[in-house]
């Protein structure tokens, strides 16, 4: 096993995982003396009644202080200067999250301007500007993929600038993650699909991206042994509660391996596939994970074959013989995305030119492509990925993702010495 | 009780690391200068910055650190200009015409858009004595960053760019995770650039 000659880990956040383990809350929120949250949600996840799940759960032991519902999809910091007036003015001392990474990350703004006193996030911004313990914060994820309930990073956009602002501090981090199937129950099977996919990118680049280390490496080969088992029971099956749990927990296990290990180019490129298209992060990851993976292999292919244990069981991975083995991790993720295609009826896209809006518009079209490749020089993952990349080596993964062909290894850039980690 | 058993620990010094992480700052610093005039790539990259940006490079904790006698002597119009190698930390400034310039170590008056901060001396050294790349020190935290994280990879990027020109490859390749091939980076392009960044660097800037 490879032990890095430098590595830095850490991992706060309590986890409670289980069927009902929402009733466990309030007494959670007691213990750090709380007993007024305030709870942070989406319209979405409030129409479809999963409030009414948490409020039920959380019983008249305690005293909710405000419901605030209106985060949006992107949000921005006057969304979470607007959540902390209502924090002070109704009393409350603590917040409770339910819903995806923005919801979660909105709570994680307001608990800074909450906690440390001034009137709007701006003044926040900066290295170390986060600086001391922040009031309690539960998290309750209702998508299996951002796996934000387990990181320090809160990204959050200032529209008058046009820019996403990174908030970075340990004290981010929330205090309770509460995992409960209840939650993610209702999720369609092709959210389901991009979601977890999206969590499968985390710990697959967690693996093999340059800040891996032996405490990360663990959580991600769990998650990965998890969602492979899992996911596409779980897709077929939407109401496999012990399938969902799994999800939520691999969802978790990613987030705690990729908020300590980084990400690579598939992230590099999703993230400004994204931004510059609005294409679902999910679906961006799910397709270009193949890819990014078939990019590195020169550089950490003994690392990426390890991957297969956990992805296809012992059996394949002892027939397979070692310098076959990631290249058969590829194949696997590959049919993986088929697979969930198929148990969609194709609303789970296999490459870019399938990822269509609602009028059945192409969301990528190839003429975007060489600008995608050079925006992605923008983005810090672009920094831990083993192998250099640069715009000629993204028009070149991007090509052949918008295809769906796979990557023509001759053609990448080889050169440099093997990775040191 | 006596309390002067129990003396104060002084923090010690190694003079010759910072000497060394000194002189190299001002070298990545003037060499950066000459190759944002002479090299059409490095001119590119750093093009994306905005207009009136002023990076800092420094070593923590924060601290102006004269390394020679004489340079606490001098009046900061000289020591702005940035023809001696001063202290633990340089200026890069990118003025309203876009062009670029070293503008010494004095902190004094100056206020950084962009700071890349090493950790420590150690971490300073590790670096920038080519024993970890760029990437792989990012990834072990030996320096952070503080301002917009996509104008410090353009800076990285830049400065892997520099690194070829500089050194040779065999110290080069230590320091970058792609050495370019010939296809990307032509050899007479970069021997001809190498001459004009040292003779420039340590001339006219």
């Amino acid at each position: 096993m490879l032990l890095p000659s430098f590595y830095d880990f850490c991992c706060r956040v309590k986890t409670i995982s289980g069927h009902k383990a929402l009733e466990a809350i309030p007494g959670l929120l007691a213990g750090m003396n709380a007993r007024r949250p305030l709870i942070v949600t989406d319209k979405g996840v409030a129409a479809v009644g999963l409030i009414g799940i948490v409020k039920k759960a959380l019983g008249s032991k305690l005293k909710i202080g405000a419901i605030y519902d209106n985060v949006p999809v992107d949000s921005d910091y006057k969304v979470v200067d607007d959540a902390a007036k209502v924090y002070k003015k109704k009393g409350c001392d603590s917040i409770i999250s339910i819903g995806g990474g923005s919801v979660i990350d909105t709570a994680k703004g307001i608990n800074i301007v909450a906690s440390l006193g001034s009137d709007t996030l701006l003044d926040y911004q900066g290295f170390g500007a986060v600086n001391r313990k922040l009031n309690p914060h539960v998290v309750i994820p209702t998508t299996a993929g951002t796996g934000s309930e387990m990181t320090l990073v809160a990204v959050i956009a200032d529209p008058d600038r046009k820019i996403k602002m990174l908030f970075v501090s340990y004290f981010i981090l929330p205090d309770i993650a509460v995992l409960d199937p209840r939650m993610t129950k209702t999720l369609p099977g092709f959210l389901t699909a991009a979601t977890a996919m999206d969590a499968m990118t985390h710990a697959c680049e967690a693996y093999f991206c340059l800040e891996k280390n032996p405490m990360s490496d663990g959580h991600a080969y769990r998650a990965i042994k998890l969602i492979s088992d899992n996911l596409l029971k779980v897709v077929k099956n939407p109401g496999d509660m012990k399938g969902r749990l799994a999800l939520a927990n691999a969802s978790a296990l990613a987030g705690v391996a990729f908020s300590n290990s980084m990400v690579g180019v598939v992230h590099n490129l999703g993230h400004t596939i994204g931004a510059l298209c609005h294409v679902p992060h999910g679906n961006a990851m799910s397709i270009l994970l193949p890819y990014g993976m078939e990019y590195n292999l020169h550089k950490s292919g003994d690392i990426i074959g390890e991957i297969l244990l956990p992805l296809g069981g012992a059996e394949i991975y002892a027939s397979t013989p070692k310098k076959k083995r990631a290249e058969k991790v590829v194949e696997l993720i590959r049919k993986m995305n088929q697979d969930l295609h198929d148990a969609t009826g194709g609303r789970h896209p296999r490459f870019l030119k399938e990822i269509t809006d609602r009028n059945g518009k192409q969301i990528v079209p190839h003429s975007m492509l060489p600008t995608i490749a050079d925006c992605m020089m923008l983005d810090g993952a672009r920094m831990s990925n083993p192998e250099e990349v640069l715009p000629a080596d993204a028009i070149l993964i991007l090509e052949h993702a918008w295809e769906g062909t796979p990557l023509n290894r001759k053609k990448i850039n080889k050169g440099g010495k093997k990775v040191k980690y | 009780m006596n309390i002067n058993k129990y003396p104060e620990i002084v923090p010690g010094r190694k003079f010759l690391k910072e000497f060394y992480v000194g002189i190299m700052l001002w070298v990545v610093g003037r060499a950066l200068q000459v190759a944002a005039k002479v090299d059409k790539e490095v001119k590119a990259e750093l093009a994306k910055l905005p207009n009136n940006f002023t990076l800092r490079m420094m070593v923590a904790p924060e601290k102006a650190f004269p390394l020679f006698f004489y340079a606490k002597l001098l009046p900061s119009f000289v020591t702005d200009i940035g023809l001696l190698p001063y202290g633990i930390q340089m200026f890069l400034h990118k003025d309203k015409e876009g062009n670029i310039k070293y503008i010494g170590a004095d902190p004094k008056g100056k206020k950084a858009d962009l700071s890349v901060i090493f950790t420590s001396i150690e971490a300073a050294w590790l670096v920038l004595s080519f024993q970890e790349s760029t990437a792989t020190a990012y990834m072990h935290g030996r320096f952070v960053v503080e301002g917009d994280l996509p104008h410090s990879l353009t800076f990285v990027r830049a400065l892997d760019i520099v690194e070829v020109f500089l050194l040779p490859k065999i110290i080069s390749g230590l320091a970058v995770k792609r050495y370019p091939k010939w296809s990307e980076m032509s050899l007479m392009r970069k021997f001809w650039k190498r001459i004009v960044i040292y003779i420039r660097a340590f001339t006219i800037g």
